[in-house]
């Protein structure tokens, strides 16, 4: 029988527009991934470890407002700063990693903004492969408050604030192009988990 | 499946086709100017402005890493050396594209002059000098925006350094030293921007850079850009930059 200790270090993904859900289910994905062997979990990788956004939230109007393409190419900035300082050397040394949010929900956003899914597949090929993928779903996301995450805070800044129509609507689109990810992804008999996290 | 944006961008494409090929309309121009460090481009650009103003033309200038939004934020992740190849890569990119929706596409809409002290050929020389994937890069700057002409400013590595070392020590990056790992950063800028150079002499090839000899004076490289210009300007839009046009209106497009 193989010793949990012994476990394969993993990288998991978990995406969603609900911040709040996405952590519960990060948390849930990593106690599941090596239970009984907490010296094997690396923990979660979270949004805007780099402080990226923290600072562009702060900028002054005058600056300008960035678009859906701007906010993605500082997601992947981050993203990639996460892969080097979190992500990598945990996997290096043994432990599983859950990366919530990781690609799945900037390349959702992306496409509810009007982006071309090459340019998009371009932008995050240096991220690698996930060994599973978790998805969070809500019926309604801006009927949740889905707030604090990437996705409420790239629709927010893109749609005209957090209250605007254009705002909700893409909300709602990444909500949608993420539940599409999700089924076409088993359908394709990817890898999924065997039992629902939340 | 389409959504209200795909149908926003089909929209602003048609308007920008039909705008492009409206001959009674005044175009912008947008012109770059590129090379290495202590090319001497800037002096360059300053005297091409003050004469293009004393022509009569409305002129717009953007410099490279230089959007208020983007700035503040490389800035200070270079002040404290933290940004790996990748980080810089994007965050320059990001940096780029917002002054393309910003700055330069809003100018060129009025019909005015943009001058770009650095375009996007300097992300690619600088991100493939760091050993980034060519292909990679590029497509980060899509949809691309193709300026009416580049001049490139060709200079030795020898000659870039020491007009740069001369008055001043080459920071951490400019240095190349995040890839180099050479301590010394007049040796680690010799032997980095002998890579940028190696990487604008390729990009000079495949996209057709005006190559102006950066080692002649001052006058003769001005006198040369002037000549240049006024038999270049003439020339139709690109038709790849109907789809920057078109993401920019959609962006935009309530206040069109």
């Amino acid at each position: 029988m193989r010793r949990a200790d012994t476990a394969k270090p993993r990288l998991i993904a978990v995406d969603g527009v609900e911040a709040s859900a996405v952590l519960a289910a990060a948390k849930a994905a990593l106690a599941a991934s090596t239970p009984g062997a907490p010296a094997a979990r690396g923990g979660i990788s979270r949004w805007d470890a780099s402080g990226i956004f923290q600072d562009l939230a702060v900028a002054d109007d005058e600056a300008g407002v960035p678009s859906a393409r701007t906010l993605l190419l500082l997601y992947a900035a981050d993203l990639a700063f996460r892969l080097r300082w979190q992500i990598r050397p945990a996997l290096a040394e043994g432990r599983t990693v859950v990366v919530a949010p990781y690609v799945d929900t900037a390349v959702a956003f992306g496409r509810a903004a009007g982006l071309q899914a090459a340019w998009l597949t371009n932008l995050f090929s240096f991220a690698p492969r996930a060994a599973e993928r978790h998805f969070v779903h809500v019926r309604e996301a801006h009927a949740t408050g889905a707030k604090g995450g990437f996705a409420a805070f790239a629709c927010d800044r893109t749609g005209g604030g957090a209250d605007s129509r254009n705002s909700r609507r893409l909300l709602e689109e990444t909500a949608a192009r993420l539940r599409r990810a999700d089924k076409g992804r088993t359908l394709r008999g990817g890898r999924s988990s065997p039992k629902p996290l939340l | 499946m389409r959504s209200p944006a795909s149908a926003a961008l089909r929209r602003a494409r048609r308007l920008a086709r039909k705008r492009f090929t409206d001959p009674a309309r005044k175009r912008g121009l947008l012109v770059a100017f590129e090379g290495p460090d202590g090319s001497g481009k800037t002096t360059q650009r300053k005297l091409f402005k003050t004469w293009l103003k004393s022509e009569g033309y409305d002129v717009v200038t953007t410099k490279w890493n230089s959007s208020d939004l983007i700035k503040p934020i490389i800035k200070s992740r270079k002040a404290v050396r933290a940004l790996s190849p990748e980080e810089f890569s994007l965050l320059h990119g990001a940096d780029f594209r917002h002054r393309v929706e910003q700055v330069i596409l809003p100018a060129l809409w009025e019909g005015k002059l943009v001058i770009a002290d650095r375009f996007l050929f300097t992300g690619l020389a600088r991100d493939v000098a760091r050993g980034l994937d060519l292909d990679w890069v590029l497509k980060l700057y899509q949809p691309l925006l193709w300026p009416d002409l580049v001049f490139y400013f060709a200079v030795s590595p020898v000659t870039s350094g020491k007009r740069v070392t001369a008055t001043r020590m080459p920071s951490f990056y400019e240095a190349g030293q995040d890839i180099t790992d050479v301590d010394d950063p007049v040796e680690s800028y010799q032997r980095f921007i002998t890579r940028v150079i190696r990487e604008y002499e390729s990009l000079a090839l495949i996209f057709n850079f005006i190559t102006v000899d950066a080692e002649q004076s001052i006058g003769e490289q001005h006198r040369l850009i002037r000549a240049l210009f006024l038999e270049g300007q003439q020339r139709p839009w690109s038709k790849w930059n109907v789809d920057a046009v078109a993401e920019w209106l959609a962006l935009d497009g309530a206040r069109r």
